[in-house]
C-alpha cells in the first residue's frame, strides 16, 4: 500500500474589524472635576446644602437627601489611608483595544482625609511591602489628558 | 487590521464639559474555506474573476461555491467569466459608519458579469450619480497590491 500525499490547497483567512464607536458626555459637575484634575491636578467634589456631606463623585443631586446638590465647590486631599488592597496578577485586556494591560495591577481602597473612599491603584508592587501600606498620596501624570480619576498615575506610599 | 486609534477626549468650550470618543475594538475572521480561498487566489494571482458551473443545470455561480442551490449538485468544474458585466441593481451610500470598506459615499451594485448566472455583491466607482443606471456596462478594475481579499477589485468602473 502506498501513502499518496494530497497536494496542500493555500487557504485564505480573512480578518476584519468592526469596531462599534459610542460618546459619552461628563456632563457639567463631571466635567468641572476632570477640568480641574487636567489644569490644576486638584480633586474637587461638592457638598450637599443639606446634610452638609460632601457627595462623590460630584452630582447635581444628593443621592442621600434626593435635594438639588448645587455649587458648592470643596477641594479635596490628595493623601489618604488605605483601607483595603487586592493584589491582582491574572493578565487583564483592554477591552476596547484587545491590549494587555500590564500586571500585577494592585489596586486599593483609599479612604482620603476627606473622609471620601475612592479605588485606584498603588505604586508599591512588592506584595510583601503591600502589606505595611499606609499612607498614601496622588501621583498625577505629567500631563493631563482630561480622564479625571484617570489623570492620577496611581498612589504613592508615604511616611507620616 | 488593528489599527489601535486612541480614545478622544473632546474638550466643550465654555462648559467644562468633556466628552469621549469611545472605540470598541471588535477584531474577527473567517477562513474562505476550499472553494472560497480558490476563488480569492485567483483574483489574487491572476486577476481572474472564477466560478463554479453546475454539471447538471449549467448555472455559473460567481463568487464560486461547492454546491448548486438548486440541483444540490457538487460543483467542481471552475470556468472564468469576463471582468465585464451589467448593472442589475444599485444603491448609494452617503452615511459613513465604520464598518464600510472605503470611505462614504459608496455606490454599492449587483454586478452580472458575462458568463455568469449569478449577480456579484461589488462597488461602483468612477461614476457620476446621475448618470448611474440599471443595464449599465462596467468592468473590475483591479488593485495593485492584492492581498486574496474580494477587495481585490477596486471596484467596477463604467465602460
Amino acid at each position: 500500500m502506498t501513502t499518496e500525499k494530497k497536494p496542500s490547497q493555500e487557504f485564505i483567512k480573512i480578518e476584519y474589524a468592526q469596531p462599534r464607536t459610542y460618546l459619552w458626555s461628563s456632563g457639567r459637575y463631571l466635567g468641572r472635576l476632570y477640568k480641574e484634575a487636567m489644569d490644576n491636578k486638584k480633586l474637587v467634589t461638592n457638598r450637599c446644602p443639606k446634610c452638609k456631606e460632601l457627595i462623590w463623585p460630584p452630582s447635581a443631586v444628593c443621592g442621600r437627601c434626593k435635594v438639588e446638590a448645587g455649587e458648592d465647590w470643596v477641594e479635596m486631599s490628595d493623601k489618604g489611608t488605605v483601607i483595603q488592597y487586592t493584589y491582582l496578577v491574572f493578565p487583564l485586556w483592554d477591552p476596547h483595544y484587545g491590549e494587555k494591560w500590564a500586571n500585577p495591577y494592585p489596586t486599593a481602597t483609599i479612604k482620603l482625609d476627606n473622609g471620601v473612599y475612592m479605588v485606584h491603584h498603588l505604586e508599591e508592587k512588592d506584595p510583601e511591602k503591600l502589606k505595611s501600606v499606609k499612607r498614601v498620596q496622588a501621583v498625577w501624570k505629567e500631563e493631563g489628558q482630561g480622564r479625571g480619576l484617570g489623570d492620577i498615575l496611581y498612589f504613592r506610599t508615604i511616611e507620616e | 487590521m488593528s489599527e489601535h486609534v486612541a480614545d478622544v477626549v473632546e474638550r466643550l468650550p465654555d462648559a467644562d464639559v468633556f466628552v469621549y470618543h469611545g472605540r470598541i475594538f471588535i477584531p474577527d475572521a473567517y477562513t474562505a474555506g476550499a472553494v472560497g480561498s480558490k476563488f480569492l487566489i485567483e483574483l489574487r494571482d491572476n486577476k481572474r474573476i472564477m466560478g463554479t458551473k453546475c454539471p447538471a443545470c449549467s448555472r455559473v455561480y460567481v463568487p464560486a461555491r461547492s454546491t448548486c442551490t438548486e440541483c444540490f449538485e457538487q460543483l467542481d468544474q471552475w470556468v472564468e467569466v469576463s471582468d465585464k458585466g451589467t448593472v442589475l441593481t444599485y444603491s448609494i451610500a452617503c452615511q459613513p459608519t465604520v464598518a464600510q470598506p472605503v470611505p462614504a459615499p459608496i455606490v454599492y451594485g449587483i454586478i452580472h458579469l458575462d458568463g455568469a448566472d449569478t449577480g456579484l455583491v461589488h462597488m461602483i466607482g468612477e461614476v457620476e450619480f446621475e448618470k448611474l443606471h440599471v443595464g449599465m456596462r462596467v468592468q473590475a478594475v483591479f488593485k495593485e497590491q492584492r492581498t486574496a481579499n474580494i477587495l481585490d477589485i477596486k471596484y467596477f468602473r463604467p465602460l
